[in-house]
């Protein structure tokens, strides 16, 4: 009987599972079993780059290290034979790597092999392996073969992307040019579809599917509601019976799959942000949880002529495991210069209480008759000495956090984005604006030529009347004298043509920004966060586009927005979808699926919206992540044509 | 969920062995395949080093697994009369201790000799650090085996220091002999005592309320008609004063004891942060050597330097003891007027150049 667990537990973690998954196959696909005393198995494990960008945000080398892992190599690399060794291999099975692994077969580089695929693997590119086993008489060394069905990253506990490293594939750019073909639509879709099932598969359930008419979400539904079942249908290789469902987990409910279409709101991609997460993405070089930074080696006056300071290279990684992180990535960006704050300060006193124990002990050797105040103090120096680890990974990810909070700062400071984000929430909600858009695109000072250009677009797709021609030619002017390229204009200028022919505008709902006042707390005390001149603004809870559809679907309720989108699902005998939804209740699981591309502000606004409802689970997932500068220039080069 | 296609895998090797013989391809494989296998794959080096290691593992492995079965009657301390089976005396104690710490020490000396080993005949940078990978699982093994070795060792000591405190504390108005003795029979009463429950903290409750009568019934009957009725009555007090002595001793060997064991683990502590700083502090002293050496560079080409700027002073560049005549042709350059090429020596003793902490104050371009 198939354990029977509340809904809670289906949609809970995909990080958990797909670690789970990648744990399970680097110990050679038997579930791993922590043992203290156990002898230790080494292995390497050689991984194609869409490998290593699954694993890379899961596992880190510590980790790799503790299952046993000796060695970790991309496949495409030199590789020297190491004797007695067995190899796991995690690769995606195109040509190339199967033909690179075939060499390695023939070169008997390993002991033993132990395939995964990360989809699954065709059978005549199979049987190329087996030929290429027999052939080196190496088919006893080949010891499993495995479809792993992983062929999706996880960034967050609640957030998926599809790739990395082909993602100019399926770009938004790619989808929506104009002289596309449609074998490569195709293409494009079998891949999208492709990795949301393998993405289901882990997950271990059937969801139910809507998507809205018309767009390439749409094409998206049709395919992956066939793929889905189809495998249902055969019964031998079905993925989704109650044994392969993992450890009695059953929900009573099927989570609900919606699939948006980026053309919905192109609004969101362009706007300045706040939040720290958010913040991060936009302005600093974040991909795959690991933020790049420079940093100019401090301000000393270096000697006229000589060599310029090379500006350091860091490279941070924002785990799950970093506390601080976890609790503030939404928060808006002066609560999270505040926290450090606060954190650097407890951290002071904790280390000036183990520093004064240091004095203390210096005591001991004088007076003799202070073995009693010795007996208390070896209790609290054995408390201060096994606290040390804890006190030095608080001090690293102070400082790490210290580091990127004044980058993103000076970001803010020089390019004055409070400005950006104040001017484009009140765009976007419909209020009076204070300051002529015209004004800000000609100040020299506030931002650079893209911001300005973001920030233009956005009043663009807001507006609910394009602007009057002489209006526009003004604006084309100011933009064109800023230094601003005008080709994502164009584009966009097609695409409201469209969507107004298409749907009602979309409204980003009321909201104000408050600004806090310019003499914040963070100023009074004196800390290194000097946010003189940057406004304090509050968020107010609004909700963009997808929270709104998403809102309607979830909770059935009626909208015109979302009252004819299609309705699928692949449990169903007839295979035709039907607008009628059979299910009347409230849907306890969501997974939000944006194709053309999304990021972190509409993940950061699902997360608030879900945060207030008990019970409920939400998880956001994208064809391509991409920060503004990465979309205005797929914008900017749509619009050439 | 991943799926399994190692069958598949199978069946598509026997699709492609019938259709190469069909087309009558000839192919390494085939039913002479799996014994040109074996052929082919016995004379491959197999590896000294692998085959060492797991030498070695199995060793460790063999270590745990006796650690693990003598475990329950090394901890069940003091089975002297308990049971037939299980019985441990001290002398087998030692040996297992022994034979466990040889044991411990020849395995971590074999580790240390594959390490050395292994680097030297390898080239390939992989199968380096593969190697040294490999020894440190094989190291944190051992470690871990000997965690097991050193918690058991740990409580028995303890028993043992116990044990050597309270027969200390027998009475002493008795006759050397029966002192001797009673010291002897003395540590066996209080470990028959305590089999039953073998919790150290019960040992001295029941110690006293067990020496005591056994102490009574023994020294009556030891020497039943040399005692008085005083003499008893002295006795009885003694123990009385004896109990109240052991009370309180044990209470001080108890708090010592704490924390001796805490200082002993601080002490652990230590001496791994200080190995740790050891490596880091060889690097740092090999970085500071290192500066060291090129600002003493930097400081003979700029002295070398200063000498090409003002021509008058051919001596700059060589020994610092002369820097004070180029300083003072320096001086009577700029009281002369500006200095054509534009070097602003008459600014040199008032312009604080980082390199100047190094040597004496000298003329440089800035």
């Amino acid at each position: 009987m198939v354990g029977v667990k509340m809904a809670a537990a289906a949609a809970a973690s995909i990080r958990e599972r797909q670690t789970v998954a990648l744990k399970r196959m680097l110990n050679f696909n038997v579930p791993h079993v922590k043992n203290s005393t156990g002898e230790p198995v080494w292995k390497v494990l050689i991984y194609d780059r869409f490998g290593q960008d699954i694993i890379s945000p899961l596992l880190s080398v510590k980790e790799l290290r503790d299952m046993g892992i000796t060695l970790h190599l991309l496949l495409h690399s030199d590789r020297d034979p190491i004797p007695d060794v067995p190899a796991v291999y995690f690769v995606m099975p195109t040509e190339e790597n199967i033909d690179r692994m075939c060499q390695d077969l023939r070169n008997q580089l390993y002991e033993s092999y132990y395939l995964n695929f990360i989809s699954a693997i065709s059978r005549s590119k199979l049987e190329d392996i087996a030929n290429a086993a027999l052939a080196a008489s190496a088919v006893t060394q080949v010891a499993k073969v495995f479809d792993q069905y992983l062929n999706f990253i996880t960034l967050e506990d609640d957030m998926f992307v599809l790739c990395n490293q082909n993602k100019e594939l399926v770009s938004y750019r790619a989808i929506n040019r104009p002289d596309i073909t449609d074998t490569e639509m195709e293409t494009v879709m079998d891949t999208i579809v492709d990795s949301l099932f393998c993405f289901f598969v882990t997950l271990g359930a059937v969801p139910i599917i809507r998507c809205s008419r018309g767009t390439a979400a749409e094409m998206v539904a049709v395919k992956l509601d066939k793929k889905l079942r189809e495998n249902l249908r055969d019964a031998r290789n079905s993925l989704f019976t109650g044994d392969t469902l993992g450890a009695g987990q059953f929900s009573f409910q099927r989570p609900l799959l919606v699939l948006v279409d980026r053309n919905i709101d192109l609004a969101t991609p362009l706007h300045h942000t706040w939040t720290y997460q958010a913040l991060v993405h936009d302005v600093l070089d974040f991909h795959l949880n690991r933020v790049n930074l420079e940093e100019s080696s401090g301000v000393e006056n270096s000697p006229a002529g000589a060599r310029p300071k090379r500006k350091n290279k860091k490279s941070y990684d924002l785990t799950p495991v970093d506390k601080f992180w976890q609790k503030h990535k939404g928060s808006p960006f002066p609560e999270v210069a505040e926290s450090v704050q606060q954190e650097l300060e407890s951290y002071r006193a904790q280390e000036d209480e183990v520093k004064r124990l240091k004095s203390i002990m210096g005591l001991e050797g004088e007076d003799e008759g202070a073995i009693s105040m010795l007996s208390d103090n070896t209790a609290k120096l054995t408390s201060a000495v096994s606290s040390l680890p804890e006190l030095l990974e608080k001090k690293r990810l102070i400082d790490l956090h210290t580091n990127v909070a004044t980058a993103v700062l000076e970001h803010i400071k020089a390019r004055k984005l409070d400005v950006y984000f104040e001017y484009e929430e009140k765009i976007m909600s419909k209020t009076t604006l204070d300051k002529s858009l015209l004004d800000i695109i000609s100040d020299p000072d506030a931002g650079t030529p893209e911001d300005k250009m973001r920030l233009f677009l956005i009043y663009y797709i807001s507006a609910q009347q394009a602007p009057s021609e002489a209006d526009l030619e003004q604006y084309k002017k100011a933009l064109t004298d800023a230094g601003c390229n005008l080709n994502p204009l164009q584009y966009i200028k097609q695409w409201k043509a469209f969507a107004k022919m298409a749907s009602a505008p979309t409204s980003y709902g009321n909201t104000t920004t408050k600004p806090m006042g310019l003499l914040s707390r963070v100023m009074n005390t004196g800390s290194q966060f000097v946010m003189e001149g940057v406004k304090n603004l509050v968020l107010k809870q609004q909700n963009l586009p997808v929270t709104r559809i998403l809102d309607n679907l979830m909770e059935m309720k009626s909208n015109p927005e979302t009252d004819d989108y299609r309705y699928f699902d692949p449990k169903m005998l007839r295979g035709n979808d039907s607008s009628v939804p059979r299910n009347k209740n409230p849907f306890q699981e969501a997974i939000v699926f944006v194709v053309g591309g999304g990021n972190y502000i509409e993940y950061q606004n699902l997360v608030d919206y879900i945060k207030g409802k008990q019970g409920k689970h939400i998880l956001y997932g994208c064809s391509e992540l991409f920060n503004a500068t990465q979309f205005i220039k797929q914008l900017s080069q749509l619009g050439q044509k | 969920m991943a799926v399994d296609i190692t069958l598949l895998f199978r069946a598509s090797v026997k699709t492609v062995k019938t259709r190469n013989k069909a087309l009558g391809v000839a192919v390494g494989g085939g039913v002479d395949g799996s014994r040109d296998e074996l052929f082919r794959r016995s004379p491959r080096p197999k590896g000294d080093f692998s085959s060492r290691a797991r030498e070695v593992i199995s060793h460790i492995g063999k270590l745990r697994d006796f650690l693990l079965e003598h475990r329950k009657d090394y901890i069940n301390a003091y089975s002297h009369v308990m049971s037939e089976y299980g019985r441990m005396t001290d002398t087998e104690r030692d040996q297992i201790d022994q034979d466990a710490q040889t044991f411990m020490r020849t395995c971590s000396e074999a580790i240390q000799q594959l390490r050395t080993q292994a680097h030297k005949e390898i080239h390939s940078q992989q199968v380096k650090e593969h190697r040294s990978v490999v020894l440190d699982f094989i190291e944190d093994y051992l470690k871990r085996v000997c965690k097991l070795y050193s918690e058991q060792r740990a409580i028995r000591v303890k028993r043992v220091v116990d044990k050597k405190r309270l027969s200390k504390l027998e009475p002493e108005p008795n006759t050397k002999t029966r002192e001797s003795m009673s010291s002897e029979k003395g540590s066996r009463h209080p470990s028959q005592e305590s089999e039953e429950k073998p919790a150290t903290e019960e040992y001295p409750e029941k110690v006293p309320a067990e020496s005591q009568p056994e102490l009574g019934t023994w020294g009556e009957g030891k020497g039943d008609d040399e005692l008085s009725p005083e003499e008893i009555q002295m006795f009885e007090q003694e123990n009385q004063r004896l109990i109240g002595e052991m009370n309180s001793l044990f209470d001080e060997v108890r708090q010592i004891e704490g924390r001796v064991v805490e200082i002993s683990r601080l002490q652990e502590i230590f001496t791994e942060k200080v190995l740790q700083q050891e490596a880091e502090i060889d690097s740092i002293h090999q970085l500071v050597v290192g500066a060291t050496e090129n600002i003493k560079e930097g400081n003979e080409d700029i002295r070398e330097v200063s000498t090409l700027g003002p021509p008058r002073s051919p001596q700059c560049g060589t020994t610092s003891g002369q820097q004070p005549s180029s300083c003072w042709h320096g001086c009577l350059s700029a009281l002369l007027g500006p200095n054509p090429q534009g070097s602003p020596d008459g600014t040199t003793q008032s312009h604080l150049h980082p390199h100047q902490t190094l040597g004496p104050h000298y003329c440089q371009e800035t």
